[in-house]
């Protein structure tokens, strides 16, 4: 049984790691070189705006003040539930967020499936038969996966499947087909990742004494292996996969841009190029949030797995 | 048991072949559809929330009062006629019978509403700065004409409103809720957000019926994934291919390549206020190393012009042909050099990353400036740094182009030339510098020809200042700007325009 002290003290420590986050991502924005004013509108007017014009925006937009100032203005309005709007129009970055994480999420546990789907047999299989021309054809596989860039993947995949043999379609969203290749794409680059992992996992796993002992009680081989050692063999794999899922959800912007699914990580990256502080802090904001809460479930996760694995203040 | 589990995975991978098949997302089959895949998205609301969700640009859905000409002149649109009253009044006349999309008609009360209530309401501050208009500026005379009180002189303003951005919309549009009620010749029909707008043909429009049923435009802001929608035959039209492609569209027959000048131009800016380039012997060699027509050939595929001075001459008072030329001729640029104040010092030269090929225009330039014994370190930066450097004069030379998206380009001139104009003021009051304004005669000039209504007296002024500039070599002149088109072959009745987004729509066809 999980305790609520332990719960309290994680929820406290993830609190003060997205305070952190905003206040370090706030400085850092306002230390970087550029005027907002002037990015934003010589790219709405496709020319350089006037002394006139920028004076007007950064008075309209509270640029003036000092930016601790600016900071807690952000701060009182967070608390509120209001992220504050983009500095290009009166569109909230909650509304832009909650457009942009449809696609990434799809995305994201799109990529997540392919990857598991490649990293399990393959792991397994590998970890199972060591040393066999298998195993060094998986090992070459994740070798190549890891190896790869992924807009050099997502290429070829185009090249391969679009254009020469005329199925799926080359970019866009909103069908089964338009997920087809961003996930291959993605999921590939992962799928190396957790299948070395699963492999090294597995090999610790199946020299286990529990495992002779299932062998031995006459288990079948696959009931052994998936049922027995898979299982144990998966803990430090969903660390991985906690961790990654948290980098896919803004940091697939290759591939957003490649097959034109604009998520989370595009939003993130436009902002920060346009000096759209709002739009940042609020996507920097979320993004924390989920990855403090994704690492929360992967240690809940661990509990599940294993149960002989303690989380703070339960007792064995 | 074994042959029926393959016979059964058999049928699953074909049927999953089979229906990857029906995925390809192939352009419509309709003849009179037509899918435009375009460098930009088109649905990009975190720019432009007041037209709904969409652009105000490529769709034509909405108009503005004044369109551009080819030669970027003033073109009345859905105004017929302006007239300046006094310095600051003017008075426009509308075209009347003009059906809004919801069938009522264009009267002053609409073009008022947009302006007060939208366009100086909603737009955000800096709208005042660039129309010179204030809340409470746009008045009705009567049903089809309005009146317009600038904040000071303003011989530019019908230019300067004949852009996408200064549409008429009518009073019953819900913009929040993507209702966009125009009076252009296509209707909004759907918007797919980060991916498409669909628009349909509106018959009653008062320029024509068009001849498009319907058109998509796609977003695919990756140029190379835009040219492979274009071969896989998924879009019918795209802008700006991948320049590394363009040689093998344009040797296929079932692909159309059509190049258009733009109102861009690219030079290489010379901050003539700082040591070394202050020095107009230095300035003058580095125009002297360069061949203008060997970088369009070689790093530009042939997609520009060279250029002969900094502002493209398809506006109007721009003729390159009055402007001093640099040929290039090393022996006299290294006699140039020898002469100036350069000694040998490292000259640093800022380029944005997000400038089309500026990687490696700049390092074509760094070995055509090494070969007249000037150093140049190239500075590849984020373009918010280029103008934070560039805002406090930290820099020799800066790879940058200028452009309009409207005819209303006088500021070209005021903002980059004048002592006064953004690039320069606060230099110039707070130590008496500025970047690229020389200041006297040419500042009069400049004023000349920002004030004057005629255009002959407009263009001389102009001229006078681009030879004086380029007589004291502020810039090298590097290109003038082109966009490329690239189409299904069978796609006809493209009317490109200078200005990229202001391309016309409503004569395209498809031949057999």
């Amino acid at each position: 049984m999980i305790s609520y002290d332990y719960l309290a003290s994680r929820l406290a420590t993830s609190l003060a790691v997205t305070f952190g986050v905003s206040v370090v991502t706030y400085g850092l924005i306002f230390l970087t070189p550029g005027d907002p004013a002037e990015i934003i509108l010589s790219q709405q007017l496709n020319r350089q705006p006037s002394a006139a014009e920028i004076e007007a925006f950064r008075a309209e937009h509270g640029l003036n003040d000092p930016v601790p100032v600016q900071y807690l203005h952000w701060l009182t309005d967070v608390f509120r539930g209001d992220l504050g709007s983009s500095y290009y129009s009166d569109t909230s970055v909650s509304t832009l967020i909650v457009e942009a994480v449809p696609l990434t999420l799809e995305l994201a546990l799109a990529a997540m499936l392919v990857a598991l789907a490649i990293s399990v047999p393959a792991g397994v299989v590998s970890a199972v038969h060591r040393g066999s021309p298998i195993d060094y054809a998986s090992q070459l596989g994740a070798l190549l996966g890891v190896s790869m860039p992924n807009f050099w993947l997502a290429y070829l995949l185009i090249l391969l499947f679009p254009l020469k043999l005329g199925v799926l379609p080359v970019a866009g969203a909103g069908s089964f087909g338009h997920l087809v290749l961003p996930a291959i794409t993605l999921g590939t680059g992962m799928a190396a990742v957790v299948t070395r992992l699963i492999r090294s996992s597995m090999l610790e796993v199946l020299d286990e004494a529990y495992v002779d002992t299932a062998r031995a009680k006459g288990l079948r081989e696959r009931i052994v292996v998936y049922k027995h050692a898979l299982r144990n063999a998966l803990v430090p794999v969903v660390t991985i996969l906690g961790l990654q899922l948290g980098t896919l959800l803004n940091g697939a912007v290759v591939v957003e841009i490649i097959f034109q699914r604009p998520g989370l990580g595009s939003l993130l990256v436009d902002a920060v190029f346009e000096r759209n502080y709002p739009v940042v802090q609020g996507v920097t904001l979320v993004t924390a949030i989920v990855f403090v809460a994704t690492n929360l479930l992967v240690d809940l996760t661990y509990r599940y797995l294993d149960p002989r694995v303690q989380l703070g203040g339960e007792t064995a | 048991m074994d042959s029926s589990r393959r016979r059964l995975l058999a049928g699953i991978a074909g049927g999953g072949l089979a229906s990857l098949a029906g995925c390809s997302g192939a352009s419509t089959a309709d003849e009179t559809a037509f899918t435009i895949g375009l460098a930009s998205d088109p649905t990009d609301t975190s720019q432009y929330d007041n037209w709904g969700g969409m652009t105000p640009y490529w769709t034509r859905v909405i108009e503005p009062l004044v369109w551009g000409t080819d030669d970027m002149q003033p073109k009345p649109w859905l105004a017929t006629d302006w007239t300046a009253t006094d310095d600051t009044t003017w008075l426009f006349d509308l075209r009347e019978g003009v059906p809004f999309h919801n069938g009522k008609e264009l009267t002053a009360d609409d073009v008022v509403y947009t302006f007060e209530e939208n366009i100086l309401t909603e737009r955000g501050d800096f709208i005042y700065g660039w129309l010179h208009l204030e809340p409470g500026s746009v008045t009705k005379v009567d049903d089809y004409t309005v009146e317009f009180e600038t904040t000071d002189p303003f011989p530019g303003f019908p230019g300067t409103i004949a852009h996408n951005m200064i549409d008429i919309q009518h009073p019953d549009a819900d913009r929040q809720a993507g209702k966009i009620i125009g009076t252009g010749p296509f209707t909004l029909e759907e918007i797919q957000p980060g991916q498409h707008v669909r628009v349909e043909r509106f018959a009653d429009y008062w320029g024509g019926e068009p001849n498009p049923t319907e058109l998509t435009f796609r977003a695919a802001e990756d140029e190379t994934t835009r040219t492979d929608l274009l071969e896989s035959g998924q879009v019918d039209l795209i802008y700006n291919p991948a320049k590394s492609r363009l040689s093998l569209l344009r040797e296929r027959d079932d692909v159309r390549v059509d190049a258009q000048q733009s109102a861009g131009a690219v030079s290489v800016w010379l901050n003539i206020h700082r040591d070394p380039t202050a020095d107009v012997d230095l300035r003058r060699a580095l125009n002297h190393a360069i061949s203008q027509e060997e970088l369009v050939g070689t790093v530009l595929e042939g997609v520009g012009e060279p250029a002969r001075g900094p502002i493209s001459p398809v506006i109007d008072w721009v003729d390159e042909d009055e402007l001093p030329t640099y040929e290039r001729d090393r022996d006299t640029a290294r006699e140039l050099v020898d002469r100036s104040a350069y000694d040998g010092e490292e000259l640093s030269c800022l380029v944005s990353a997000d400038m089309d090929d500026g990687r490696t225009i700049s390092q074509v330039l760094e070995s055509q400036f090494g070969e007249i014994g000037v150093n140049v370190a190239i500075e590849l930066l984020e373009n918010a740094s280029v103008k934070d450097r560039t805002n406090r004069g930290e820099f020799h030379l800066h790879i940058g182009s200028t452009g309009s998206n409207s005819p209303g380009a006088d500021y070209i001139m005021w903002e980059n030339f004048h002592t006064m104009g953004v690039d320069n003021k606060d230099l110039y009051e707070a130590e008496g510098t500025g970047l690229y304004n020389l200041g006297g005669k040419v500042d009069d000039l400049i004023e000349t020809g920002y004030q004057s209504r005629d255009p002959a007296a407009k263009r001389d002024a102009y001229v006078e200042a681009q030879r004086k500039i380029m007589a004291a070599a502020v810039v090298v002149p590097l290109f003038y700007q082109e966009y490329i088109v690239a189409a299904d072959a069978a796609v006809q009745g493209l009317e490109l325009h200078p200005i990229e987004r202001f391309a016309e729509w409503r004569d395209l066809t498809r031949t057999a």
